[in-house]
């Protein structure tokens, strides 16, 4: 059995006890995990954007970790089910890069600061804790999260680099 | 009204006639070489689904690019990259011989112009035929792998539409060899203002 559930750009994957681990690629994108350990419940989900722009459009199921907004709300929900406690959740997250020079100067993209500032300020606001994160610079990642740890390992192909948070 | 696949085909047309007249001979006369050039698809994809785009054999391969974000009556999204040991014979082409030994930011700048200059040319097309108005972002330069860089150029895209239209076309320089592709990306819901 595959042990491993890949998150696509915009999607969102809960994980208990049948698989142990969770795995995604982020360039501006950030990948964000909640986990009670305990319970052995996390979910990752792979944000694109803030905030959804409309907020009566219907989300369909394959984009529900699209938007941080959103993507939290999802996430909580469907852990509660089944069986996290919320005072227990924590978060991790990677990502967020500003991939092309000049972002910050046009104010054009920089989706990934972006996406970093309204991730963080939604995690403060329904009080769960940001225990390390690994965002901005440059570069794209390789994200997996295992249940079993609580450790997120993020690897790095063009820098050369691995790191556990 | 048109048919939606209409328009793609229609679509595909006009860009080649833009590409023609005024895409290849501005990257002729910066090359100093005859250029010729594949117009490979027009296709509608949802914004999640980009990696539908590249071959999974590819998605990794690390690319120099350049991105130019264009917006007024239109909003397009131009990706120009090439792989990343190509950079340095096109950098060659481009710059005095005392400064390619590294890339240094000349040579970083010199490439985004050439994106800039080649972008420009569409966009003075698109004026001239259709009369928008559209004005382009700095070019912004990336060293990245293909997926990275299509992730943030999707993600920019995300804010306004679930879905782009999105135009490969392929350069090549007849002489030196050199290989330059291009994304020309657009909101589905702009395309028939190209047109009409």
């Amino acid at each position: 059995m595959n042990r491993v559930a890949e998150v696509k750009m915009g999607g969102l994957e809960i994980i208990t006890g049948d698989k142990s681990e969770l795995k995604t690629f982020v360039g501006s994108c950030v990948a964000i995990c909640l986990y009670d350990i305990y319970a052995k419940v996390a979910s990752m989900a792979h944000i694109m954007l803030p905030k959804k722009l409309n907020e009566k459009k219907q989300t369909v199921e394959e984009e529900r970790g699209k938007y941080a907004d959103d993507a939290l709300m999802h996430m909580m929900d469907g852990m509660i089910q089944l069986g996290a406690d919320p005072k227990r959740i924590q978060a991790k997250m990677a990502g967020g890069a500003a991939i092309f020079s000049h972002e910050s100067e046009t104010g054009l993209f920089n989706v990934g600061p972006r996406n970093i500032s309204a991730i963080k300020q939604i995690l403060h606001e329904n009080n769960i804790p940001l225990v390390s994160e690994d965002t901005g610079a440059n570069f794209g990642r390789w994200v997996k999260f295992s249940l079993n740890s609580g450790e997120m390992t993020i690897t790095s192909n063009l820098k050369k680099t691995e790191k556990i948070i | 009204m048109l048919k939606y696949a209409d328009n793609l085909q229609q679509l595909e047309q006009v860009l080649d006639s833009y590409i023609a007249a005024k895409t290849i001979p501005s990257l002729n006369v910066i090359l100093e070489e005859p250029i010729s050039y594949f117009l490979k698809k027009t296709q509608e994809i949802t914004i999640t689904n980009f990696d539908s785009l590249i071959p999974d054999s590819e998605k990794m391969n690390v690319m120099s690019a350049v991105y130019v974000k264009c917006s007024g009556d239109l909003h397009i999204g131009v990706l120009w990259y090439m792989l990343e040991k190509e950079l340095k014979p096109l950098a060659k082409k481009l710059l005095p011989e005392s400064h390619v030994n590294e890339f240094d930011k000349l040579a970083i700048s010199s490439i985004s112009e050439i994106g800039n200059i080649l972008t420009a040319s569409i966009v003075n097309a698109i004026d001239n035929d259709k009369g928008c108005k559209v004005w382009s972002s700095v070019p912004g330069f990336a060293i990245e792998s293909l997926n990275t860089l299509l992730e943030v150029v999707m993600s920019d895209f995300g804010y306004h539409s679930d879905a782009v239209v999105v135009s490969a076309v392929e350069f090549r320089s007849l002489h030196s060899g050199i290989e330059l592709q291009m994304l020309l990306i657009q909101d589905p819901n702009e395309v028939e203002k190209l047109v009409v």
